[in-house]
């Protein structure tokens, strides 16, 4: 199976692990794998935070890029991510432009989503030792159906316990901007993520979006011990 | 004077939604799912959830045992100035009940005992409908209300309920459990403004 | 007070923010519990919606229906453009009866009227009778929660409250500060001149209007004053009699987390003969105040599908930490930040579509699927656009320069190989006053890829 891979703008930058280990887990049950340099952003922060003419311009050019690859399917390491091309109908007004939007949407895939659902794949050869417990992001949640998917995948690592937290579906308080816009509230919300991660007795918090970022940079500023990963983190593991 | 507001309010609803984009028609309503009516047990689902809701229930057979259970429990609840609507059945079952109270005189009484056109059993509800009789406040006033219910009234549904209703009655009151509120730290509290216990007198016929 | 000071002043609050996270949690395992009991959620859900969405294409038409019906059964219909017009229509009747004592049940859309504080200009102000409606009118507070508007509140402040209002002993029991309300209410029930309620839902096919409640308290201030006047949103308005059902079996679930509320009244004109019980006069107002305006597009007028239950409150992970008041508006939680700037205007609002993280809890739980998260998307365009609320020059200049820098992969590899040369960070105090900021990594997805891990795969 072909597969193009939509790396998302903060991967490629500040997470390429996340990237790098989805490649290696796709290649590793059987698909092959190509990278569109051409590649930036899906627009997601610009659609989020109301500029849509700019994230229209990145969609339409996401679009451009993508529908010609000729692959089977483009897969990515990112719920909300893949959720923004999912939206694309939303932001887009010509039926012309709609109907690409379609046609590349239903080939994109978040990578749980694809090893899963699409290749039947729930044991993708992973080792870590560890305890780990899952977040449930938010737009993976509830604008993909994203749930039982990663927690399959995780159960089938060798070594790895998983742990499943009381509120594994409540909001981290990143929302892109929001983190920024409302820093106080934000927090406030991930501090009650955080005491429960660290009250669950886990090596690491898995998940598979931009949380990520806050979560991990709230348990480092706490001195907290337990480690925030992707799941193509632990997934490309063979530790 | 709101002549004119009202023809400017719906001016405005429709250059609203001709102005929306042309959508296609609203979706047809789904229809429910069917529900048979089950008679067999509508009695005992409706006092489970009599039950379920904090009333109290007994069940009577015929007027003699409905008379003596009612001025038992009257005299449980220690009550002794009881209030009655304008029903028949209940001047029969209760002769001393006072009628034709004021206002003040209301507030003074211990009890209220009225009938009720329907149950409910899905929900233990009891229907008041103000053009079959006038129980409006003594169902409400008084902090225990008695209420008289015919076994042969009780249906299974809501829907049952609203579809049996006569809608020229211009007070329907559906009343299930005594009177309550969590306004204060979520915490129940029974027994606010309206009745604090609620008691059906279930009434099979002789 | 903006939203950013009420909000820290919130979440500064020890009190209120363990009172929230009693109320939410315990909200939420009761709604869970409730809809375990339905026969078909998802169905009813739909059906509703669907109930909604019909109505809502053909409001102008639904309305004059329920005009009709209701005229014919005896009430006095009236029509109010905005709050100004809605409260001048319910002041002239309380001066035209002569009202000294007015009561009133819990109704949002008269919070939303400020009718209360009209009324006091006029001499006149309407005694609370919910109880959580009578705690903060005794406070001198607004509602927090569109349900349970004393939410905010712990025990013991109620009981330091009412020991100064009303004179009773301090106690931590719940029911006996209940009872003291009751108490102090009893009389204003008996001698009130007039009933000022709300409407849950306004039936076309009959003029009948239904009115929820567990107290009593609506009940009495509907049934025993010679006058009632009711006030509602132009969107309250339903088909059938019958569509009823579908919705009282999600409102009280949703809500509070009831099969069904203690009391539903079903008030259809008034009384047809002067001995029956019930008052003399029925004046219903129909309010407008913005919501004809939110029919112009689908993705706004879902807005108006909402049955003012609450649950969005109870499972938002915002209103979780900071509360109604520091929305600062009538209507707060996700149903506020989307209602609130549609009803007076973006400009006034422009930073509640932006108190959200988009989790989309609120539109799991909403009984009529409204898709709040499009909503609130929607709104932040218009602020955008329509240039509303603060300026936002550095924002707006970072996304044009964010645009133009994506649009073209050569400017941004340069841009971000540059930034990571200079070891650049953005100046975020936002972030890393409370959180480390992760670094740009060594070398990017890219550079890996041209490195060696695209041939990683062949050979």
């Amino acid at each position: 199976m072909r597969v193009s891979l939509f790396v998302t703008c903060l991967a490629d930058q500040i997470w390429p692990s996340a990237a790098i280990g989805a490649v290696r887990v796709l290649r590793r049950v059987g698909c092959s794998v190509e990278f569109d340099e051409r590649q930036t952003c899906c627009g997601q922060p610009a659609f989020n935070t109301g500029y849509r003419p700019e994230a229209r311009t990145l969609a339409q050019r996401f679009i451009e890029i993508f529908e010609g690859s000729g692959t089977d399917a483009i897969v990515s390491p990112s719920g909300s991510c893949t959720a923004m091309v999912h939206h694309y109908h939303d932001l887009l007004e010509d039926a012309a432009w709609r109907a690409r939007a379609n046609a590349v949407a239903e080939r994109t895939y978040e990578l749980s989503t694809f090893l899963v659902n699409r290749l039947g794949v729930e044991d993708v050869g992973a080792s870590f030792a560890g305890r780990l417990t899952w977040h449930d992001a938010c737009h993976g949640l509830r604008d993909l159906g994203l749930k039982s998917e990663p927690r399959r995948l995780l159960r089938h690592v060798r070594g790895a316990e998983l742990i499943e937290l009381p509120n594994a579906e409540s909001c981290c308080g990143f929302g892109g901007t929001f983190s920024v816009k409302h820093p106080e509230i934000s927090v406030a919300m991930l501090d009650e993520k955080v005491e429960a991660i660290e009250a669950a007795g886990v090596d690491a918090v898995v998940s598979g979006d931009s949380c990520l970022m806050q979560i991990g940079g709230r348990l480092s500023r706490r001195g907290s011990s337990v480690r925030a990963l992707h799941l193509a983190d632990v997934l490309a593991s063979t530790a | 004077m709101t002549d004119a507001a009202r023809h400017q309010i719906l001016r405005s609803i429709r250059a609203n939604l001709a102005a929306s984009a042309p959508s296609a028609p609203a979706a047809p309503v789904p229809r429910p799912p069917s529900q048979r009516e089950q008679d067999a047990d509508l009695v005992s689902r409706f006092t489970t959830q009599l039950e379920a809701v904090g009333a109290q229930w007994t069940l009577v057979r015929g007027e003699v045992e409905a008379a003596r259970a009612l001025r038992r429990i009257l005299a449980d609840a220690g009550a002794k100035r009881v209030a009655g609507s304008d029903a028949p059945l209940v001047a029969r079952l209760l002769t001393e009940r006072l009628v034709d109270l004021s206002r003040d005189e209301l507030f003074t009484c211990d009890a209220g005992v009225t009938t009720a056109q329907w149950g409910i059993a899905e929900t233990g509800t009891l229907v008041l409908e103000s053009v079959r009789e006038r129980s409006r406040l003594a169902s409400l006033v008084p902090p225990v209300h008695v209420a008289v219910l015919s076994t042969a009234c009780i249906v299974a549904s809501l829907g049952d309920a609203l579809a049996r209703l006569d809608v020229t009655s211009h007070a329907i009151t559906l009343i299930t459990g005594p009177s309550r509120t969590s306004d204060i730290e979520l915490t129940l509290v029974v027994g606010v403004h309206g009745p604090q216990m609620v008691h059906v007198l279930l009434l099979e016929e002789a | 007070m903006t939203f950013e000071a009420g909000a820290r002043a919130a979440l500064s609050d020890a009190q209120l923010r363990g009172a929230l996270r009693h109320a939410t949690t315990l909200f939420a395992e009761k709604r869970r519990a409730a809809m375990a009991t339905a026969p078909d959620w998802e169905g009813a859900r739909d059906r509703a919606r669907a109930i909604k969405d019909e109505t809502l294409l053909h409001l102008d038409r639904y309305l004059d229906q329920f005009t009709a019906s209701a005229e014919r059964a005896g009430a006095r219909m009236h029509w109010a453009r905005d709050a100004g017009e809605a409260c001048a229509i319910i002041g002239w009747i309380a001066e035209q009866r002569g009202a000294r004592t007015i009561v009133k049940s819990k109704s949002m859309a008269t919070e939303e009227i400020h009718l209360n504080a009209a009324l006091a200009r006029r001499g006149i102000e309407p005694i609370e009778t919910d109880l959580g409606e009578y705690i903060i009118q005794l406070a001198g507070e607004t509602p927090s929660h569109i349900v349970a508007p004393a939410i905010h509140k712990t025990k013991g402040q109620i009981a330091a409250l009412f020991a100064e209002k009303l004179g009773i002993a301090p106690s931590d029991d719940a029911a006996a500060l209940t009872a003291a309300a009751r108490q102090a209410l009893r009389r204003r029930f008996a001698e009130a001149d007039i009933g000022i309620s709300g409407v849950n839902f306004a039936v076309a096919e009959t003029g009948t209007i239904l009115i929820l409640e567990n107290e009593g308290n609506a009940r009495l201030t509907t049934s025993l004053p010679r006058t009632h006047i009711a006030l509602m949103g132009i969107e309250k308005v339903i088909p059938r009699f019958a569509d009823l059902e579908v919705f009282l079996q999600l409102l009280p679930r949703s809500g509070t987390g009831q099969v069904l509320t203690a009391y539903q009244s079903l008030l259809t004109g008034v009384k047809r003969h002067p001995d029956d019980e019930g008052p003399d006069e029925l004046h219903i107002v129909l309010l407008d105040n913005g919501r004809s305006r939110m029919l112009a597009a689908p993705v706004t007028r879902q807005t108006l599908a909402c049955i003012r239950c609450g649950a969005c409150l109870n499972a938002c992970p915002v209103y979780r930490q900071i509360g109604g008041h520091a929305y600062g508006a009538v209507y707060a939680g996700p149903i506020g930040a989307i209602l609130t700037p549609q009803l007076i205007g973006i400009e006034r609002a422009a930073h509640l579509p932006y108190a959200s993280s988009l989790c989309g809890a609120c539109r799991d739980v909403c009984p009529v699927k409204i898709d709040i998260p499009a909503v609130l998307l929607h709104l932040r365009a218009e602020v955008v656009a329509q240039h509303a609320g603060k300026r936002r020059v550095f924002e707006r200049l970072a996304f044009r320069a964010y645009a133009a820098v994506m649009a073209r992969p050569r400017l941004y590899e340069r841009v971000m190989r540059l930034a990571r040369a200079l070891h650049i960070t953005p100046p975020l105090r936002a972030w890393t006053k409370w959180r480390d900021l992760r670094p740009l990594a060594p070398r990017s997805f890219r550079e890996e890829w041209r490195r060696g891990l695209k041939k990683e795969g062949t050979g």
